[in-house]
């Protein structure tokens, strides 16, 4: 690898670890920083409502006295958290349900395909507020609804990567000399399929983040006193015909960084990883 | 001399700059005026002004979906535009004859006699007899609504002006079912009624656009002093579009939350009117471990110790909360008739007594042992979680100001926030930010009585105290108001005990919110009485009244 002659590709990969330790470094920071910061700091205080941006209060107070920066960064990391068991639990189906279609034989294959149009069909922010609000919302409705809905697209890509990798000559060569199928799975298709699964879970949670955040916006999700973004955002609503642009403003803006943050990310692994196979 | 001179050169050099000003401004609004709508516009302003003065629109949060039928509730909150009642409150909230010429009721309490009009006309030119109100109320029983007429047994027509109502019990209160029943046609009730109204009110309806707008138009059989205004128009926006609306300058008065309340509208004043659409927090009031019928559970360990609740209502700064939460815009409340004449004033507190409020606490051995912060008793946490409407913002507020605020007092509040459904599983468990406020001291006798504990969302905390429901019964079994009034006013505080923050402190009231709204220059609202629980709509109470001065 160090060896290559061109300068470029090796700055280009060079270029594409260095944003995904930048926006992992980023994000760490506002879940720290959300895992860290004083309670107390939300606490309502009557006389200091409304109050613009300032060095005390950087992103102003709410109608409350609330400090929103305080607010929107354990929004943030409310929002992170179940982001991440949303796109773990998808990533997870994707994967097995992937893996299953390609190896268990015809029926299986026909079954779940049949399954993943049937979820592509509706739009999963539908089918999404349908299971959260089966399950009486709060955090485990939308855990959970995200959780169902995220899955199909991926595991599309993975079954047909799957069943690319089953067709290739040294996998025909390895079930030849009798190993068996679960071998065969573990030891030649699970690593080549990782890259995939490592992408699709990037990508997939910002997506994830952002649906989580219209779920909450709509009232479906949270009790509206805690700190969430779509919740935060949901109420700057109600004020900004009063003048009060900072409710929105900053929250909006801190959920389109971190959602930038793992889109960078999962574009760079996929970067990195395809130019690996690119030099195959 | 010199500096004048200087002076008057600047005003000059000021006022040429204005002039400039002042003549591009014009320059670009006529020219914006021309694009839009070509000549003749001042006159057609003029004119529109002149039509204005018999027309009026308002702007109002919440539409009657349910339509203007008075036997299944239409016309409790606010007038019920298009058919008039038996009796009315006045502005000062004194009972008089609207229908009616002359009530009487006998010696046990039991039968109400009625004397009505003999000049009434309904909107499409009949005459409105007993027959009519014998049929309004005969519907209103058998459709089992929110008109609650289960005390009455029989309403029958002795003549063609005269009614005769026969109750269960002998009850005061029945005075505001006749205050608050609008009388329907029995030749012109049918299915649709609650669509197309006909009725002896002051308006009849045009058009209804549900959804959009209500137009109502005088009614020329109204046998009372008519509407200042031909035509009135009711558009149902929510709160930011009503305020776009007044800013706008296209309503009249519009009801605005108080989150607007701070800014001003040129050409509009705000009218901050005074009600008993009150919130406080219902608390548990026995212990836990029985369940209601449907299984749900009843009471709670915590709040069922009266030092705690009193501790609470005494802790609580409800000036703070009216600052803080409702922009100012709302009184303290101690009980839920704040200010109506059945209130006791007693009932007022030193409230936002944190020490006082400690040492009852202490007494009563809620004492922080491990040091986290919360008291305890026994083993027993000085916590409970408080349930409010998810979808409403100032209750929402007012929890989680309600929660900070007695933190330091050791009681740990945990908040959550849901919808109906999720608050009356929980309501007869935990307590729940709610809120009342009537015209009719029924209502007290609702919330407070053991008879309605459990139903519905009366009594949630099943309340019961034997002496405040002897005073009930007193109250309901007096022959008129004003005797009743004595015993609403002693089942609240009677200097030993009753059912405010001095004596069981069931619920702690919170504030009253004063229902805001922005009403153009010009426009005399009257004097509005002290408003109910409604968005927007009791303020139409005394809409006859209404007129532009200019």
């Amino acid at each position: 690898m160090n060896t290559m002659p061109k300068k470029f590709p090796l700055n280009h990969k060079q270029w594409a670890l260095a944003k995904i330790i930048l926006a992992a470094l980023l994000l760490a920071l506002v879940i720290i920083g959300g895992l860290f910061l004083d309670e107390g700091r939300i606490v309502t205080n009557l006389t200091d409502r409304n109050s613009p941006p300032s060095l005390e209060h950087l992103f102003g107070t709410d109608w409350l006295g609330r400090d929103m920066f305080t607010r929107t960064i354990m929004g943030l990391t409310l929002s992170i958290g179940v982001g991440l068991i949303g796109a773990l639990g998808s990533a997870s189906i994707a994967m097995f349900l992937g893996m299953a279609a390609a190896t268990m034989g015809k029926r299986a294959d026909r079954l779940i395909s049949w399954c993943i149009d049937l979820f592509l069909s509706v739009p999963h922010l539908v089918t999404l507020i349908l299971i959260a609000f089966t399950l009486g919302g709060g955090f485990k409705g939308i855990v959970i609804g995200l959780t169902l809905t995220h899955w199909p697209s991926l595991a599309r890509v993975i079954r047909a990567e799957v069943m690319q990798i089953r067709s290739a000559d040294y996998v025909q060569v390895s079930r030849r000399m009798g190993k068996s199928r679960w071998w065969i799975a573990l030891h030649h298709i699970v690593p080549h399929v990782i890259p995939q699964f490592l992408v699709g879970f990037m990508l997939l949670f910002p997506h994830v983040i952002l649906h989580e955040a219209a779920v909450t916006f709509i009232g479906l999700g949270l009790s509206p006193h805690e700190p969430a973004i779509g919740i935060i955002l949901s109420e700057s609503m109600k004020y900004l015909s009063s003048g009060m642009w900072w409710l929105a403003f900053f929250p909006g803006l801190c959920l389109l960084i971190i959602v930038r943050m793992f889109d960078q990310i999962g574009e760079n692994i996929r970067l990195l990883t395809s130019s690996d196979s690119n030099r195959d | 001399m010199v500096e004048f001179q200087d002076e008057v050169r600047q005003m000059r050099k000021k006022l040429v700059g204005m002039m400039a000003l002042v003549m591009l401004m014009s320059m670009v609004i006529l020219a914006g005026c021309g694009s839009s709508k070509p000549g003749g516009n001042n006159a057609e302003n003029n004119a529109s002004q002149e039509e204005k003065k018999d027309e009026l629109v308002l702007a109002f949060g919440s539409e009657p979906e349910a339509g203007f039928d008075p036997t299944t509730g239409w016309g409790r909150y606010g007038s019920p535009l298009f058919q008039s009642t038996l009796l009315k409150r006045d502005d000062e909230l004194n009972i008089v004859n609207d229908l009616a010429t002359s009530y009487e009721v006998n010696q046990d309490g039991m039968v109400w006699t009625v004397k009505i009009r003999d000049d009434v006309k309904f909107s499409d030119g009949q005459p409105l007899t007993a027959a009519d109100i014998v049929f309004t109320f005969e519907t209103a029983t058998n459709n089992g609504s929110v008109v609650d007429l289960n005390s009455m047994s029989k309403v029958e027509a002795v003549d063609d002006y005269t009614v005769k109502f026969t109750l269960k019990a002998p009850q005061s209160t029945f005075v505001n079912t006749l205050i608050a029943t609008g009388i329907v046609p029995k030749h012109a009730y049918g299915k649709d009624y609650a669509e197309n109204p006909i009725g002896s009110g002051p308006y009849q309806l045009v058009q209804w656009d549900k959804g959009q707008q209500l137009i109502v138009q005088a009614n020329p059989e109204y046998y009372d002093t008519p509407s200042y205004f031909k035509k009135i128009t009711f558009l149902f926006l929510s709160e930011d579009a009503a305020f776009a609306a007044a800013q706008a300058g296209t309503v009249d008065l519009a009801y605005i939350p108080a989150a607007f309340s701070n800014q001003k509208v040129t050409g509009m004043r705000l009218e901050s009117v005074q009600t008993v659409d009150n919130r406080g927090i219902a608390f548990p009031y026995v212990k836990s471990g029985s369940v209601t019928e449907d299984g749900l559970p009843i009471g709670n360990e915590v709040t069922a110790d009266p030092a705690i609740r009193q501790a609470i209502d005494m802790a609580v700064d409800r000036k703070a909360l009216v600052d803080g939460v409702l922009e100012g815009q709302g009184t303290p409340a101690y009980t839920s008739v704040d200010g109506l004449p059945w209130w006791n004033p007693e009932t007022v507190i030193q409230d936002g007594d944190m020490e006082g409020a400690k040492k009852l606490l202490e007494e009563a051995g809620w004492k922080d042992t491990d040091g986290d912060g919360i008291r305890e008793k026994d083993s027993l946490k000085a916590e409970f979680t408080l349930y409010y409407l998810a979808s409403d913002t100032i209750r929402q507020s007012l929890a989680i100001s309600v929660a900070d605020m007695l933190k330091p007092l050791g009681i740990h509040i945990k908040l959550e926030g849901g919808s109906w459904d999720v608050i009356g599983k929980n309501m007869y468990s935990s307590p729940v930010m709610m809120g009342w406020g009537s015209h009719d001291p029924q209502e007290m006798y609702n919330i407070y009585s053991s008879e309605t504990a459990g139903i519905d969302y009366y009594n949630t905390g099943y309340y019961s105290n034997k002496k405040v429901d002897e005073y009930f019964e007193k109250a309901l079994h007096a022959k008129t108001e004003e005797e009743a009034i004595e015993f609403w006013k002693k089942a609240q505080w009677d200097g030993t005990t009753g059912l405010s923050g001095k004596g069981d402190a069931a619920w702690a009231w919170l504030v009253n919110i004063n229902h805001l709204y922005l009403v153009k220059d010009g426009l005399d609202i009257g004097d509005q009485r002290i408003h109910v629980h409604g968005h927007g709509w009791p303020a139409t109470d005394n809409i006859v009244e209404w007129k532009w001065t200019k």
